[in-house]
């Protein structure tokens, strides 16, 4: 072992070459977030739980029961059963989705021609009652709080773009105060 | 050199020039004399002991049992277990349309999930003779270069893990998350992205992907650099990676091994280069190789391919064509969204694509593609209708997992977890 060696040991510059790169990172922006504290926010395609979609102006749901979500779900997850309505349109009596059966494919959201069932940001799905994975109409309505914003701008025939309706989440209850970070 | 590059290859292509300062190749027969010296076959006098490695153990990635009879520490005779994540993906598939299969797909290998779905729907697309349009083509090299990216760092950070350290581990999946982040913004799901679609992709780019993506891009090599500072050069990587785990062109064939084992053994074989899909043929990138056919030169040729993906994604970006993203092929394909909201034939087309179903002719069709992890072959026989008779995925880590045998014989059984890891075999790809 050389002189050289001998001081470098004793200075310690190996530790010190590597503190530093150590050290660098002190300066830069990290790149994990604290999850029940804060989220990152998720793009607008992400594929989270479905919802159902109402009409912002009637409040009338939008789905006219065509059966086509059902039919290319592969895994068999949504179940309709459609009536008329004394005006002569078609709506679903039940619309239930098993979510336990649901693989977040994306194609029910893809085939809809009414741009009614849409894929929301929500993913926070654990429970602690298997009931609550079966949504029915009613759950899957009260899912459009979550729905992306930009789903209100695709425009419907020729009709204007009827700009953010009802889009906006409101309080989401226990998770109200958890911060969402944006990427 | 001639006796390396083997005539196997689809197309002779110039390997020659190399900077003169790197080391000699050795041929055929020098690496199958240096592969028998470092695997010491001992005579079988002494006690075998039996023992399982798996189907729990963190280094074999996954549920893959290997039973080893070990003398002493090498390994004389190894048995792997296959199938114990056996799902029946390709029963599943002849009770589904040809678009319902995309999602199963995914579940392949997870780790390049579009890279899947990209095989199935070329074989597909081969069968019913959808033409392609240019935008989608280029759409579907950019994700599937995005997924070999996204594959190829978590097998470096699982590979040097399997080898004692666990910080790499950690700044691998560092950088894994700018991609995923992307494929989140363009597929919308991290991991299971059923993008492709028959005819095209799902979704045309979204605002702000391309900006981001070559961000990406321009800082993913410094990185790579990064890898090859902190590996490349370390003394302990090296001891446990060269000369170990020899594999030669020749056991490559025999055993079907393709990717970047293949490639790490000298020969230039690269589906994107042999037979072109997507929109390689309009792309100049260079095929990675290797010519010392073990664990070493594998890590050495996966970094390649690395920065050439970064450099195929660059040159898809800048060549962007406009266009439609998915055939307008009214009885093959699914419409594109904002067409069915508008348009009355494309809901048509809508109603007709998911109660029919796409209409195939009879026949069958075999299409292979360059999967980051080798050659993904899928084997589709259709009877005519919406629904395959039979469809076969030749997927790369089943044949991966079953070389084992030729592989690790002889090797002593700590390097058994560097050879595995160097193969690059996951579970879902392999047991199907």
């Amino acid at each position: 072992m050389g002189l050289i060696d001998v001081i470098k040991k004793g200075v310690f510059v190996d530790i010190l070459r590597g503190m530093s790169v150590t050290g660098t990172y002190f300066a830069v922006d990290k790149m994990t977030v604290e999850y029940p504290k804060e989220k990152l926010q998720t793009y607008p395609r992400f594929r989270g739980v479905q919802a159902l979609l109402a009409d912002p102006e009637t409040g009338e749901i939008k789905c006219v029961a065509c059966m086509l979500c059902a039919t290319v779900c592969p895994s068999q997850c949504i179940s309709i059963m459609g009536e008329q309505t004394p005006e002569g349109h078609s709506r679903p009596a039940t619309f239930d989705l098993d979510l336990s059966r649901c693989i977040f494919c994306g194609l029910c959201e893809e085939v809809c021609p009414e741009a009614a069932i849409v894929m929301t940001r929500h993913y926070e799905l654990s429970t602690f009652d298997k009931d609550d994975f079966c949504l029915n109409k009613e759950k899957l309505l009260a899912n459009q709080v979550y729905a992306h914003k930009e789903l209100y701008r695709q425009p419907v025939g020729n009709v204007a773009p009827s700009g953010a309706a009802a889009g906006e989440p409101g309080g989401v209850g226990d998770r109200a105060d958890a911060k969402e970070v944006q990427r | 050199m001639s006796d390396v590059i083997d005539s196997g290859t689809a197309q002779a292509r110039d390997v020659d020039a190399t900077p003169s300062d790197a080391p000699p190749r050795p041929t055929l027969e020098q690496l199958k004399e240096r592969k028998a010296r470092t695997r010491q076959r001992l005579e079988t006098g002494g006690d075998i002991m039996t023992i399982s490695m798996g189907p729990q153990h963190p280094s074999t990635h996954g549920v893959f049992q290997m039973v080893l009879d070990l003398d002493g520490e090498v390994i004389v005779d190894l048995r792997p277990e296959i199938g114990n994540l056996h799902r029946g993906v390709e029963k599943l598939c002849e009770h589904r349309t040809y678009h319902q299969i995309i999602p199963l797909t995914d579940r392949l290998d997870y780790n390049s999930a579009f890279a899947m779905n990209h095989g199935f729907c070329e074989a597909a697309e081969k069968l019913m003779g959808v033409e392609v349009p240019a935008r989608a083509r280029y759409i579907r090299t950019i994700a599937h270069e995005l997924s070999r990216l996204a594959n190829h760092i978590l097998w470096l950070g699982v590979h040097i893990m399997d080898l004692g350290t666990q910080t790499f581990f950690v700044i691998c999946f560092r950088d894994r998350e700018y991609l995923l982040d992307l494929f989140e913004m363009l597929t919308g799901a991290r991991l299971t992205h059923s993008f492709a679609r028959i005819g095209g992709v799902a979704k045309d780019l979204p605002d702000g992907f391309e900006q981001r993506c070559r961000k990406v891009i321009e800082f993913l090599p410094k990185r790579i650099a990064e890898y090859e500072r902190i590996v490349k050069h370390n003394r302990i990587y090296y001891k446990r990676a060269k000369d170990v785990g020899i594999f030669t062109s020749e056991d490559c064939y025999a055993w079907r091994v393709t990717g970047p084992t293949l490639r790490a053994a000298g020969v230039a074989r690269d589906l994107r280069k042999d037979e072109p899909y997507a929109a390689y043929d309009e792309i100049d990138f260079e095929v990675a190789v290797e010519y010392n056919a073990d664990v070493y030169d594998r890590f050495l040729v996966r970094m390649t391919e690395m920065r050439e993906s970064c450099k195929i994604i660059r040159q898809c970006l800048d060549g962007l064509p406009d266009g439609p993203y998915v055939a307008r092929d009214a009885a093959h394909s699914l419409p594109m969204k904002r067409d069915v909201l508008r348009d009355s034939a494309a809901m048509i087309q809508d109603f007709y694509q998911v109660f029919r179903g796409p209409q195939a002719p009879k026949g069958e069709v075999y299409r292979a593609v360059e999967v980051p992890k080798g050659e993904m072959g899928v084997y589709i026989r259709s009877e005519g209708g919406a629904k395959p008779a039979r469809v076969r995925f030749t997927t790369p880590s089943f044949y991966h997992g079953q070389a084992m045998p030729a592989l690790a014989v002889g090797e002593m059984v700590s390097d058994l977890v560097a050879i595995f890891a160097s193969v690059d075999v996951v579970l879902g790809d392999s047991d199907k």
